[in-house]
């Protein structure tokens, strides 16, 4: 007998026979109504409010343009400020390649230290202040963690109230290999609970929130 | 380590910068959490959903099993089963020898620690790179985690400073946090993109999608599992959920109830290896079952302890770990749910003082986020130490004669009052600091002086001055 028989065998021997397969989906997706009462409430009415406060109690910090055309300068002037060189690791989708980077050099390779990588994110979620990217052609997973800064541009327009909002836009048979849910930027408590910035991930994270339909 | 329970405890309490470096973790951890709940109204609802959703999941278990296996094969996962750690070693080992590995990176996983996965990977000749800050630290002291969220808890600053000094190069400049964080930062670094396979956990296997869930914090989870050619993941079968939001649900339990934070930074969803056009990603995953005892607590009395969601509420709030720590405990998992759960795993006959070790208070059972009954399921173990046979003669025959005293109403008012006498003889000051035969309790704290008269008598009193 494989183990495989072995664990499922000791199970409904002491589960004795399952319901139907429809039944178990009902009752599990009763386990989640009604949603709100199990939930915290939202922090702020408008959610790029809502998103902001929540974003920047984690240390993230915020730029809010109007129209994607403003995110090269919001770029440029979160570079400036940080004293780093006018180059950014980008995410190679067409979005933010389309867009006018006078000035400042965005390439498609990140390096093992690179000082600052620059990407969108699919969704933006209030409740947590989270972001969300999904791997991809257009997106290395590594461009979102080997930078010690990490700027992510975030439409007002795709932000979500909830994290069961999120949810609720995956086809559970069409899921992408590898969700992230970014919630502030990289960190620690692991000496004596003390906090730290920057343990592996990015030690900063900024985020161009956009808002408008440009 | 020492073999007794009782040697390692005294140890432990004999030590004053352990005791330190515990009050440091679990003190914060309390205050954080404490303000987290507060600020989160619905938690009460929030946790009865969080065990009605284990508890659905643990009833409909081969199902759910069966149906994370269909949906992470059709993305692409290579599923395996182990029903027990001995299994569960040699398929993570098997794997890597024949992938040729020379270097696995390990992101932390309590399931990794409980299958003894760190020791295999040795034996098999495998350079073992541990990337959690906490799992370095400890792997350079060549230690076991003593918390299962702060693995490095007993550790203070100083001692770590002591440790990256002579294992970073160049050595960190400075002993503050941040400082050694950075050293180890640089360290661990090159090591990311030059394993040959990444080991993780998982705190959730999500059934309707394939996928596994991972919360982390400092970003080495992603780091372990994109670089190399294979990303192996080792979990417990009771970690199943139904979907994503049912994950979320959870989540708002398990990270409050941990460290006090609402998200940990990242939450991570693993389905499959790297799809046609990726830009990165392993070419190969894997995902190990591991059974490891969980079917036998199925089917036994301590089937709620399957809840669990490994946040360490009760070892951040319970008296006996904050005085001993977790190294005290001797398995792989301490405090309340590992003296649950460590008889399970290393057997009863040589756990039996853990389930002992515990005074009922039942902050434990209050701070759950699953609602598991901890204090019912020590007394389980408790009880079946007794009918087993397990207690020790002194111990036997110590509560033989209470009982004799404790069937006999009148002789046992009449020792009581005798007793009361003797005790107050030792606490003239109003505390008793030494006592005979009861070294054990008075070497380490004090007593207060008993009342005059007991409870019985007091009422008696009572009951006549009001006719």
């Amino acid at each position: 007998m494989t183990a495989r028989d072995r664990i499922l065998s000791a199970i409904r021997a002491t589960l004795g026979p399952g319901k139907p397969a429809n039944e178990i989906a009902i009752e599990a997706a009763l386990l989640l109504e009604p949603v709100d009462t199990a939930r915290p409430a939202l922090v702020a009415p408008a959610l790029p409010d809502a998103f902001a406060q929540k974003a920047a109690a984690l240390g993230t910090t915020i730029d809010r343009v109007s129209g994607m055309a403003g995110v090269p300068q919001a770029a440029a002037r979160y570079l400036k400020a940080h004293g780093l060189p006018p180059r950014l690791a980008m995410q190679p989708t067409p979005e933010l390649s389309a867009l006018d980077w006078a000035g400042i050099t965005p390439s498609p390779q990140i390096a093992p230290d690179e000082p600052a990588a620059l990407g969108l994110a699919l969704w933006g979620i209030a409740e947590s202040g989270s972001l969300v990217i999904h791997s991809g052609p257009g997106n290395p997973i590594l461009m979102s963690f080997l930078p010690l800064h990490h700027i992510v541009v975030l439409r007002e327009a795709t932000l979500l109230p909830y994290l069961e909002d999120y949810a609720a836009r995956l086809s559970p048979q069409q899921v992408p290999r590898n969700a992230i849910l970014i919630t502030g930027p990289s960190g620690t408590t692991d000496i004596e609970g003390s906090y730290v910035r920057g343990a592996h991930g990015p030690g900063f994270l900024h985020v161009i929130l956009v808002s408008g339909a440009g | 380590m020492t073999a007794r329970f009782k040697d390692r405890v005294a140890a432990a309490l004999a030590d004053p910068v352990l005791k330190l470096a515990i009050d440091r973790t679990t003190g914060n951890a309390e205050r954080k959490r404490a303000a987290a709940v507060a600020d989160f109204p619905q938690f009460g609802a929030a946790r009865a959903r969080g065990q009605a959703i284990k508890d659905h999941v643990i009833a409909h278990l081969d199902h759910y099993l069966e149906m994370f296996e269909r949906n992470a094969t059709a993305r692409g996962t290579q599923v395996h089963w182990a029903a027990d750690d001995a299994e569960a070693r040699a398929i993570v080992t098997n794997i890597c020898l024949a992938a040729n590995a020379r270097r696995v990176t390990r992101s932390k996983s309590m399931l990794g620690e409980e299958i003894g996965l760190p020791h295999a990977l040795a034996d098999a000749g495998i350079e073992r790179v541990e990337t959690d800050l906490a799992e370095h630290i400890i792997q350079l002291a060549g230690e076991h985690p003593s918390h299962i969220i702060w693995p490095a808890m007993h550790r203070t600053r100083e001692q770590v400073a002591e440790l990256f000094k002579t294992a970073h190069q160049p050595p960190p400049a400075a002993e503050d946090p941040a400082t050694m964080v950075q050293s180890a930062r640089r360290v661990l670094r090159e090591k990311f993109l030059s394993a040959d396979v990444g080991i993780s956990g998982a705190n959730f296997l999500i059934a309707d999608t394939g996928a596994t869930c991972t919360v982390t914090n400092e970003g080495n989870a992603e780091l372990t599992t994109t670089p190399p050619r294979i990303h192996i993941v080792t979990a417990g079968i009771e970690k199943l959920v139904p979907s994503t939001a049912h994950a979320f649900a959870l989540l708002r339990l398990l990270v409050r109830s941990a460290t006090g934070g609402e998200m940990t930074q990242y939450t991570t969803f693993h389905a499959g290896p790297r799809r046609t056009g990726d830009a990165d990603g392993p070419e190969e995953m894997h995902i190990v079952l591991v059974d490891n005892g969980r079917t036998k607590m199925l089917a036994n009395e301590f089937r709620d302890m399957l809840r669990c969601i490994r946040c360490g509420a009760c070892m951040n709030h319970c008296v006996v770990y904050r005085q001993i720590g977790g190294h005290a405990y001797g398995g792989t998992y301490p405090g309340p749910m590992g003296s649950v759960l460590t008889p399970v795993l290393d057997g009863l006959a040589i756990s039996r003082d853990l389930p002992n070790a515990c005074t009922m208070n039942g902050r434990c059972a209050e701070v759950c986020p699953v609602g598991i009954p901890l204090p019912t399921l020590l007394r389980a173990w408790r009880r079946r130490s007794w009918r087993e046979g397990l207690e020790p003669a002194p111990v036997r025959a110590g509560i033989g004669l209470w009982a004799q005293f404790a069937r006999r109403p009148r002789l046992y008012r009449l020792a009581t009052r005798l007793g009361l006498r003797v005790l107050r003889l030792f606490g003239r000051s109003g505390w008793i600091s030494r006592l005979p035969l009861a070294r054990g309790w008075t070497d380490y704290r004090d007593m207060p002086r008993p009342a005059a008269k007991s409870f019985m008598d007091q009422y008696r009193a009572e009951q006549r001055a009001r006719k």
